[in-house]
């Protein structure tokens, strides 16, 4: 034991050991990123910028100014400012402003929407040099919708990732449970 | 100030020296003012609430629902944790309980934010007393982790994942593959890391002998975690009062014997591979069922095929969201989970309305930040950043 140390201490192995994993690691992939010029794309249901989605058949806008988004907002980020259309007999949005620079993208607004109106996207690199940038109003919504939600993305964003499913109250086939690693099994 | 004339006449006198709010070796933004003779600390006061956002006060204002993205910002390098004890805690007041598989799946979901808290730790704590490597390797298995989160919650840090009465999202096979593969690969780079510092002479002469507690005294100090262990007491809720599946699973509870830093040290790597096991067993054991509490539709959201299609669904949906729960029973809980710095508590208050009365946060933090002078008065100033890294504190949620 005692020359065990002894050799421990004259020859520095466990500073050798240490330096030879580093050996190792230089031969090894590298696993750093080079962010700006080498981007990983958001895996899929990403809480990122917000979206507001255009209906395909009236091209407007689906949100029935019902204001459960702003309530459920835990940074209270979301103002909507509402009417009431003589014209069409329901209510409309007259005003409807996301401060993103407030939000918290935990993604309440979406689960509390009734209709699915309000999406949040994979695009994730919000900086800017002006506060306004980040201040979404409809159209800007509108438009983030159109860059990067149109057609069937949106469409599956709403089936996967609106929350809760009746899937979720009950059990049902192909639900996810241990399956054994394919090199084991062979 | 104390001033002592030394052996050849020269005359010395204490020095006073703030350390923080901004340094990078107080994990955040903890301010310490020490007494320093020459080298050593004489007295060390800590300063904190520098990072106070008022959580439980706004956590009174807020439906039991919307509070939840607020405590992701308690300990935000385990945010996962903090929403698992929080979700618990208004479980219990409600009286309501999360369907197996939910349990299962915030069982894993916990651990793997305490792997991923404790990587940042070791990586931190090494890099604080001057060994940078292992601060490259850890982060690359955190990042490995990080990414597994986003696939489950769609965000990495701040996940905002279970929900009262469940969880938010069932979890896929492939999360469930992926997750498995990392758990079987994740000791092997545990003992990377304890190749680099674990026998390292300058690393054994920095941390062991520092900062002893007793166990009598750390157990006074009102110490958890891993900081307790580490000076022997054998005290874990995960075991002591098992919530989720922890008591369906087999795991040891690592303790120390000197109460040093390198105990401590010694504890929390072990930590890191029982996570590991953990997470192994509930992969293997996670039942398929619901994720969400069928028969507690007053507390959870109806879903969302029915919200448009059914009245009662709707009327649930719109006071849910906009009043909160309005059959929450009056009373008062105290539920305590485990959670990678010690033992987090919540203390809610309910008068009966759909937003908590009174919320109180038990944070491990804060209480071990008191521990800090005791710890570091007597020895060197550079030990005062082992003391700080080994308490494992984030004063996000020692200020709240
Ligand atoms: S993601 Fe959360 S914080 Fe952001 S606007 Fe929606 S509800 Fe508010
Ligand atoms: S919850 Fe949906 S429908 Fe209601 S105001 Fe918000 S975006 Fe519009």
């Amino acid at each position: 034991m005692r020359l065990k140390k002894a050799v421990k201490t004259v020859f520095f192995t466990e500073i050798l050991q240490g330096m030879a994993l580093t050996l190792r690691s230089m031969f090894s992939h590298a696993v750093t990123r080079q962010y700006p010029k080498e981007k990983r794309p958001a895996m899929p249901g990403f809480r990122g910028m917000h979206a507001f989605v255009r209906d395909a058949k009236t091209g407007r806008e689906k949100c029935i100014a019902c204001g459960l988004c702003g309530a459920v907002c835990p940074s209270q980020c979301i103002h909507i400012y509402t009417r009431e259309d003589d014209l069409e007999q329901k209510k409309v949005i007259d005003r409807y402003e996301i401060e993103a620079l407030r939000c918290v993208y935990c993604g309440f607004c979406v689960e509390a929407c009734p209709v699915g109106a309000i999406a949040l996207t994979e695009h994730y690199e919000y900086s800017d040099y002006s506060r306004q940038a980040l201040y979404f109003d409809k159209e800007k919504l509108l438009d983030n919708w159109d860059r990067m939600m149109a057609g069937k993305k949106g469409e599956e964003y709403f089936e996967k990732f609106w929350f809760p499913k009746r899937d979720s109250f009950r059990s049902y086939d192909g639900q996810a449970v241990f399956r054994k690693p394919k090199e084991e099994a062979k | 100030m104390g001033e002592a004339v030394g052996e050849k006449g020269f005359q010395t006198k204490e020095l006073t020296v703030s350390m923080g709010p901004q340094h990078p070796a107080t994990h955040g933004v903890l301010k310490l003012v020490l007494d320093l003779d020459g080298e050593t600390v004489v007295k060390c006061t800590p300063y904190v609430g520098y990072l106070h956002r008022g959580v439980e006060k706004l956590g009174e204002n807020r439906t039991y629902f919307s509070a939840l993205p607020l405590t992701d910002r308690l300990d935000y390098i385990s945010s996962m944790s903090n929403n698992v004890g929080y979700v618990n805690a208004v479980e219990t007041l409600f009286g309501i309980e999360a369907p197996e598989r939910a349990k299962y799946i915030r069982t894993i979901c916990a651990e793997m934010s305490r792997i991923s808290s404790h990587i940042i730790w070791v990586a931190t704590h090494a890099l604080d007393i001057g060994a940078m490597t292992v601060f490259l390797y850890s982060f690359r298995e955190r990042e490995w982790i990080l990414d597994l989160f986003e696939m489950l919650t769609g965000a990495r840090l701040t996940v905002s994942y279970p929900r009262i009465g469940g969880v938010r999202n069932d979890v896929s096979q492939e999360f469930l593959d992926s997750l498995y593969k990392f758990v079987l690969e994740f000791p092997g780079r545990v003992d990377e890391y304890e190749t680099l510092i674990d026998q390292n002479r300058i690393w054994l002469q920095r941390t062991k002998g520092i900062g002893i507690i007793s166990a009598e005294e750390a157990v006074n100090w009102g110490l958890t975690g891993a900081t307790l262990r580490g000076s022997g007491v054998n005290y874990d809720v995960r075991k002591a009062n098992p919530y989720d599946v922890y008591d369906k699973v087999q795991f040891d509870v690592p303790l120390g014997k000197a109460g040093d830093v390198y105990d401590r040290y010694r504890c929390r790597m072990e930590e890191l591979r029982q996570s590991a096991r953990i997470i192994k067993q509930c992969i293997e054991q996670i039942p398929a069922g619901p994720i969400l509490a069928p028969e507690a539709h007053k507390f959870v959201l109806p879903p969302k095929e029915n919200v448009l299609k059914s009245m009662e669904a709707l009327i649930h949906h719109f006071i849910l969201i906009t009043k909160g729960p309005l059959t929450a029973p009056v009373g008062e809980v105290y539920s305590a989970t485990e959670v990678p710095k010690g033992e987090l508590g919540f203390y809610i208050v309910s008068d009966g309305s759909g937003k908590p009365y009174r919320m109180r946060v038990r944070a491990p933090s804060f209480v071990h930040a008191s521990v800090l002078p005791r710890l570091s008065e007597g020895h060197l100033l550079a030990d005062v950043i082992a003391n700080i890294g080994t308490i494992d504190i984030v004063l996000g949620e020692c200020d709240r």
